[in-house]
């Protein structure tokens, strides 16, 4: 019965594309939002919802920093005393400079106005809400940039540990800075609202408005900022700082941009608040608000919108409805036994005790959250996971246009020096890659191959030396401008992003190439929508060059892939960027031989379409295929250049690589054959 | 009092707060050596060691400041209570790492800090809704014993402060430096994988720096009881970031680091609170912790922590 009744009121929905039936939900929602105090006319219970709505505001940001950015901030709730403050002092009598006629024009804005309080006339600044919300942002944002700036070199946990230090600093600066902030009292008599000469008063119906209006604000720019190049770089950079680095991202800008628009959050937050509650305490600010907000982003779902909003709502709801209820039932129960523990019990106090208590819990049982920021994907069919070795390299190549190689030299390192402490780990290394060419570098484990890499592409710094890319120095470019030179690489331990699906790796490939800003990102100016329709379709056809291998799999995370897709993804997500040289670190490691070749004629393939590549590999029949030039590095020296056979043959390789005794044996046996 | 008095006293209440932070530093120190985690929960498993120890002194006997002990009464009271405390904050660390941490060893990302801040959370407020907020008369069964240095004032607490701390440090650097387990710690630290594979046994290693960690934060609950006179649900968190600094301040991980670091933050705070003033304190400390680990974030006798890239 149940579930016939169920069928029958569900089967126009499930008509419907899954995009009406987002866009109907959301209509539902807006509509339950709108009417709630029209239906519910209680004032106590409208100003409760529209608290609720300014902690949703409050996680939302922070989940642009900790659920996107990965940057796990403690003091959060330092933007939103900044904002609260900022509101405050300019709206109310705690600031009174004396009053000169430079402040008329500000008066004649309405921004100021004169006062006489029996004395000189002072100055009482009469900033308006409506203004104060967008600026409030704006001064915020500076402030998370403030703070955010000297925590960029820090690793995640010590990055915990100074933004809780200044989620401290800053309430008790508010509390010792008496003549600006009147110090633990507060600041009282903070201006309400005004619109069109309507004052907003202490009533809660019009402020409950602002905060769904102000939330609809923030959930549309977070979800636009997650769709867009501004999110999928801060997702990089959250799960793997070097591979996102390497790929174009600029980690500092994209840090302090995460820094920057959480903390406008907190700020058009801090001016809600107050103008609502007409006063601001330091205590309204302490680490205990910082660490609320963090369990209602980890309980809605770290990086999930619509999760922290549920997760803020939820909380909220918990503390101010479901707590005081349950302490009624428990006296009512409590009358019934005769039993005085339970006639006394406030749940209400409880409240922080079941933070700790979900805070572990979901780390122990649940870590993505009530509503994950990635939904699982069902497993693959069977025809779908089926894949067949392919020979003769790539196939999808009619959309992949040839590379237009010169030629001259693409890469000239010359005399490069690394030494790690007493290890010199490259000792005047020189070698060239012509354009269009494929040079194989080559050595026993430690000869300095992949520091070779991480000096090419800024993971590393050189002692000395030079490396020169079509004329451009290298040395002492950040990796993000190494890849923007046109530098991509793999690594030799696969780093890709491994909650990101394929197609978001592979996008990220594209950062560079993108120019949206934040602004365009939210907005979806013609441009950005123009770039990212660009993006995609190249990004696709770069997946499909490998065939069913990855284009089943786009929409999947790539930690749950094979070894070796992996190891595809991160070329593709090489490819992505539209390199002027690939550089492959042991791109057939762990591969079996028959996928090892395959990957090998793929990447013939390439170089067959112009692309110039330096290729770091063990297997040598994989280098003699691929390579026109072979360097063998020993000890960090270069110890011999050639044609593949040639270096094969040669002495000092075979002793580097076999030690002197088995040389011998090896030299006997080539000649003797 | 001249100015000369003034840098002793100032001194004197330094060398007991940083004797102190050296205590909980030594906590943090262990546990992110070997574990690279920050444990918040050390914050209040302190804050638990001193209300265990004020419940332990009552049950002895001794109330509040009127119960004066000396001889042979007072050196049995205190170390049952040293026992007592030691042994139970020990126990609640173990148990948090065994049941909550252990779980979570080998998920990345901040899921087990997170825990710790969970677990801070639950034993603040078990202790809350337990005990309440107010204030405690901290039992003190010590001397009265003052000794006029000039115009400066030295306490027998503070003597006691300093020689319990300077035994417990002597015992665990005897501890670490010396003994199997000790050797074992060091090499955990150094590199889990390369020790669990020359035999160590990683879980006893890493229960075994809880239950020191835990230990210590309860024997610096007593005596900062002892040396305050009270107990308060709120005083894991201020005395908590002051010890985390010290810990970063000396290098974290780095046992001998977190002592120095711990006495220089002790001075800081009473020599700050003679320059600008007590309410400034923390931004004081604060600073100087984002200070160092903005321009020296390996502190100032290196951090050992482990080679993880």
């Amino acid at each position: 019965m149940v579930s016939s009744a169920v069928a029958f009121v569900s089967r126009p929905f499930q008509a419907m594309s899954p995009n009406a039936r987002k866009s109907l939900g959301l209509l539902l929602l807006a509509a339950i939002m709108l009417a709630f105090p029209l239906i519910h006319d209680d004032d106590a219970d409208i100003d409760t919802a529209a608290n609720a709505l300014s902690y949703a505001t409050l996680a939302l940001g922070l989940n642009i920093v900790v659920g996107f950015a990965g940057l796990l901030d403690l003091g959060y709730a330092a933007f939103f005393a900044i904002g609260a403050y900022y509101y405050g002092i300019f709206t109310s009598f705690q600031v009174m400079p004396l009053w000169h006629d430079y402040w008329a024009p500000l008066a004649s804005l309405g921004l100021v106005e004169k006062m006489n309080q029996g004395g000189p006339d002072l100055v009482h600044f009469t900033l308006s809400f409506w203004i104060a919300l967008p600026t409030a942002a704006v001064v915020s944002a500076f402030f998370g940039v403030l703070f955010g700036a000297p925590t960029l070199r820090l690793r995640g946990d010590y990055l915990a540990i100074v933004t809780l230090g200044f989620g401290e600093i800053v309430p008790i600066v508010a509390r010792n800075v008496d003549s600006v902030t009147n110090g633990a009292a507060g600041l009282n008599g903070i201006q309400a609202p005004k619109l069109f000469g309507y004052n907003f008063g202490i009533d809660a119906e019009p402020y409950y408005y602002v905060g769904v209006g102000l939330m609809a604000l923030l959930i549309f720019v977070s979800i636009r900022l997650r769709d867009s190049r501004i999110g999928r770089a801060w997702m990089a950079l959250r799960e793997d700082e070097t591979a996102a680095s390497t790929m174009g991202v600029n980690l500092v800008r994209f840090k302090l941009l995460a820094f920057a628009i959480g903390a406008a959050f907190a700020g058009m937050t801090g001016v809600y608040f107050v103008a609502k509650l007409q006063t601001a305490t330091p205590d309204m600010f302490n680490f205990n608000v910082s660490s609320m907000l963090l369990v209602m982003v980890v309980l809605g779902g770290m990086g999930s919108v619509w999760g922290v909003v549920v997760g803020a709502l939820l909380l909220q709801l918990m503390q101010t409805w479901f707590l005081p209820q349950l302490s009624e039932w428990l006296h009512a129960l409590g009358n019934v036994l005769n039993n005085d523990m339970l006639r006394g019990v406030d749940m209400v106090q409880w409240t922080q005790l079941l933070f700790g208590i979900i805070l572990i819990g979901m780390m122990l049982f649940r870590r993505e959250g009530m509503i994950p920021a990635t939904r699982k994907m069902p497993a693959l069919s069977f025809n779908a996971q089926h894949a067949e070795i392919k020979r003769g390299g790539f196939a999808n190549l009619h959309n992949i246009p040839r590379w237009d190689t010169g030629t001259g030299n693409a890469l000239e390192i010359r005399d490069v020096v690394v030494k790690f402490g007493g290890l010199t780990a490259l000792n005047a290394v020189t070698l060239t890659v012509p354009d269009g060419g494929v040079v194989a570098v080559i050595g026993p484990n430690g000869s300095g191959k992949s520091t070779l890499f991480n000096v090419i592409t800024g993971l590393v710094k050189a002692d000395s030396g030079s490396i020169k890319f079509h004329g451009v120095e290298l040395l002492g470019l950040q990796p993000h401008e190494v890849l923007e030179e046109g530098v991509a690489r793999t690594f030799q331990n696969i780093r890709l992003f491994p909650n990101l699906t394929v197609l978001e790796n592979v996008l990220i490939g594209q950062h560079a190439r993108l120019s949206s800003g934040p602004f365009a990102s939210v907005l979806h100016t013609p441009h950005n929508r123009a770039e990212e329709a660009k993006a995609l379709v190249w990004v696709t056809d770069i997946i499909s060059m490998f065939g069913n291998r990855l284009t089943p799999r786009a929409q999947q995370p790539v930690g749950g892939l094979s070894y070796a897709n992996r190891r595809r993804v991160e070329i593709a997500r090489a490819l992505a960027s539209k390199p002027r040289i690939l550089l492959l670190d042991e791109p057939t490691a762990g591969m079996n031989p028959a996928e090892t070749l395959e990957l090998a004629e793929q990447i013939k393939s390439l170089h067959a379409l112009g692309l110039t590549i330096l290729i770091i590999e063990h297997k040598l029949d994989v280098v003699t295929k691929l390579a026109d030039n072979v360097v063998v590095l020993d000890h960090g020296d270069k110890i011999a250049e050639g044609l593949p056979d040639e270096v094969r043959r040669n002495e000092e390789v075979l002793t580097a690589y076999l030690g002197r005794a088995a040389r011998a044996a090896v030299m006997e046996t080539t000649d003797a054959a | 009092m001249t100015s000369g008095d003034v840098l002793l006293q100032q001194l004197i209440n330094g060398l007991s707060l940083g004797s102190m932070y050296s205590l909980l530093a030594l906590g943090f120190t262990l546990v992110y050596g070997i574990m690279e985690l920050i444990n918040f929960s050390h914050f209040n498993v302190f804050m638990v060691g001193s209300m265990i120890a004020m419940l332990t002194l009552q049950a002895l006997g001794v109330v509040g400041q009127e119960t004066v002990m000396t001889g042979l009464p007072l050196a049995g009271v205190l170390l049952v209570t040293f026992a007592v405390t030691m042994l139970a904050c020990g126990g609640i660390a173990l148990s948090i790492e065994r049941f909550l941490l252990r779980p979570l060893r080998a998920v990345k990302g901040p899921a087990a800090m997170i825990t710790t801040i969970g677990v801070s959370y639950v034993l603040f407020n078990v202790v809350l809704l337990t005990l309440g907020t107010d204030a405690k008369n901290f039992p003190n069964p010590l001397p009265p014993i003052i000794f006029n240095i000039g115009g400066a004032v030295l306490r027998l607490r503070e003597i006691m402060i300093w020689v319990t701390a300077l035994v417990l440090m002597g015992g665990l650097t005897y501890f670490v430096q010396y003994t199997k387990i000790g050797r074992a710690m060091r090499a955990t630290a150094q590199d889990p994988d390369a020790a669990r594979m020359m035999g160590v046994e990683v879980d006893r290693v890493v229960m075994m720096a809880f239950f020191l960690s835990g230990a210590l934060a309860g024997a610096c609950g007593l005596i900062f009881g002892l040396y305050y006179n009270l107990a308060k649900v709120d005083i894991g968190f201020a005395a908590g970031l002051r010890a985390f600094t010290a810990a970063v301040l000396g290098g974290i991980g780095n046992v001998p680091g977190a002592m120095l670091g711990g006495i220089l933050i002790g001075l800081i705070e009473a020599f700050s609170g003679q320059v600008v003033g007590t309410a400034w304190t923390d931004v004081v400390i604060f600073s100087l912790l984002v200070l160092v680990l903005v321009f020296k974030p390996a502190g100032l006798l290196g951090r050992l922590a482990p080679n993880k890239s």
